[in-house]
């Protein structure tokens, strides 16, 4: 195990509280949201256990009592996976979760239908190859032929959306072209709603 | 293709800026020694950029005091020798030098000439570096191979002719240390897209006015080398999104000494190139060292 708080980005003698804001600023980082569709969701994932590990560790040692709580360890967890959809197109599901990629084109390919599910789990698979330009085509049109269809709609918006990444870095944003809060909050909206979706 | 990939320089704190520095006549100076002035003429930005990451997770640089034909005066600091600069100046050849063969391949008269003889200049120092670094040779003509295959067949997808110049340039991660190597693939692969599309987008006009193939034209049924806003939203929805992807993964590699450079680069270098080419008001960053500021950061300029 390495030193916790070499994990946290912390020296050994940081208050409480700082120890508490560099968690949650990490939290913040590796958060599941950030890596909803991403092939290094599992990386995320890793990092987030030595990030909740490390203050775990300090936490205790600090209260140097049994028992003490930890308050976001358990927060993170991915939720479990629900499979929607008949036949093929589980399968097909099922292999762009698992990050089968190759398998999922040749189903897909396969496919004598072209419907909204086809078009939408055909953005799925361009967006996790990083294709973003198809993808949103691909769920343009799985919303055109099914309006109504939520998981749809929340996958084109997410597509769609136009901002830069977002972290504090330099002296702040750019005047004039910083992205504020409130877009900050529509995009972990947006990365939240997705992971009711075809990604998890 | 080059000169895309730069640190938004009024960000930087003064130390930062002065390791950018001292990595990029660091480079000039790998160059040279491994392929003469001739190397030092090819240097650019982009391969600082990948110099900055597969240094990676290093918690120092050593440098030395070093003159220059270009700074012949006073001394100046120049990150030592190291095989991070080692990789990012033999990729650099080659990929340049590839570019120039694919370019006379592509061009007729005048123009090709140029290219030829822009390419003969480099052979013998192509020829080093593709015998130090043979898989990357391999990769970068296989995938640039395919590329033009694309754009001969007028390819629809922008994706898809984009995924050629990524994966060519996601792999140089194979040169970094084992904890790195797949989210610098990653980063890499999107950094890859952003470059090829955003170029093709500033060369949305000149390809027409040549009647060449433009992989954003022909995504969007562009025939006059202007571009619509329905094209110019869709294209900053796709930049930025591999943007962030690319900043989702460069999360991932070991923080180190180059952190807070390729951490600017990522988080505005990038997005101001962005949109800056969509709004046309891009200038593709010439090599050399930044002296004086273009503009002033928050002001107006105005006559005297």
């Amino acid at each position: 195990m390495t030193d916790p708080y070499k994990t946290l980005g912390i020296p050994q003698n940081a208050s409480d509280e700082e120890v508490k804001r560099a968690y949650r600023e990490l939290a913040k980082k590796y958060h599941p949201d950030n890596y909803v569709d991403n092939p290094l969701a599992d990386l995320a994932q890793e990092k987030m256990k030595e990030i909740n590990e490390a203050y775990d560790i300090i936490t205790k040692s600090r209260k140097n009592a049994a028992g003490a709580q930890s308050g976001y360890s358990s927060g993170y967890s991915s939720g479990g996976s629900a499979y929607q959809g008949t036949g093929n197109y589980a399968a097909i599901r099922q292999a762009i979760n698992q990050g089968n990629l190759q398998y999922a084109e040749q189903l897909l390919n396969a496919c004598s239908a072209r419907d909204a599910e086809w078009n939408f789990l055909m953005g799925s698979l361009n967006y996790k190859r990083g294709w973003l330009d198809d993808a949103r085509s691909f769920f343009q049109r799985a919303c055109a032929m099914d309006p109504g269809n939520m998981e749809y709609r929340q996958a084109l918006q997410m597509a769609s959306q136009m901002n830069a990444p977002y972290r504090q870095t330099g002296y702040g944003p750019p005047a004039g072209q910083g992205m504020d809060m409130c877009d900050m909050c529509t995009a972990m909206m947006c990365a939240n709603m997705m992971c009711g979706g075809c990604g998890r | 293709m080059f000169g895309y990939v730069t640190p938004e320089l009024p960000e930087l704190k003064v130390r930062e800026y002065q390791r950018f520095r001292a990595l990029y006549c660091g480079l000039c100076h790998e160059l040279g020694r491994r392929y003469g002035l001739r190397g030092r003429m090819i240097l650019n930005y982009d391969f600082v950029f990948l110099a900055a990451l597969l240094a990676g997770g290093e918690e120092t640089c050593a440098y030395w005091l070093r003159r220059c034909p270009v700074h012949p005066l006073r001394r100046r600091c120049v990150c030592a020798a190291s095989p991070a600069l080692g990789a990012a100046a033999d990729m650099s050849v080659i990929l340049t030098y590839r570019k120039l063969e694919d370019g006379a391949e592509d061009s007729r008269g005048l123009k090709r000439l140029g290219f030829r003889l822009a390419g003969a200049f480099l052979r013998r120092a192509y020829h080093k570096a593709a015998a130090a670094r043979p898989d990357f040779d391999e990769t970068v003509r296989r995938e640039l191979a395919a590329l033009y295959g694309l754009e001969k067949a007028g390819c629809e997808s922008l994706d898809a002719t984009a995924d050629k110049f990524a994966a060519l340039l996601a792999s140089a991660a194979e040169e970094a240390g084992e904890d790195a190597r797949r989210p610098l693939h990653e980063l890499l692969y999107h950094v890859g897209r952003i470059v090829y599309i955003a170029d093709a987008w500033a060369d949305l006009g000149e390809d027409f006015r040549k009647g060449e193939y433009n992989p954003v034209a022909a995504r969007f049924g562009l025939t006059d080398g202007k571009p619509t806003d329905e094209a110019r939203e869709a294209v900053l929805a796709t930049l930025m999104g591999s943007d962030r992807l690319a900043a989702a993964a460069f999360e991932l590699l070991p923080a180190g000494y180059w952190t807070p450079v390729t951490e600017n680069i990522v988080y505005l270098g990038i997005p101001r190139m962005i949109r800056e080419v969509l709004d046309g008001t891009y200038r593709v960053r010439k090599p050399g060292l930044p002296k004086e500021p273009e503009r002033l950061t928050g002001g107006t300029e105005s006559e005297p």
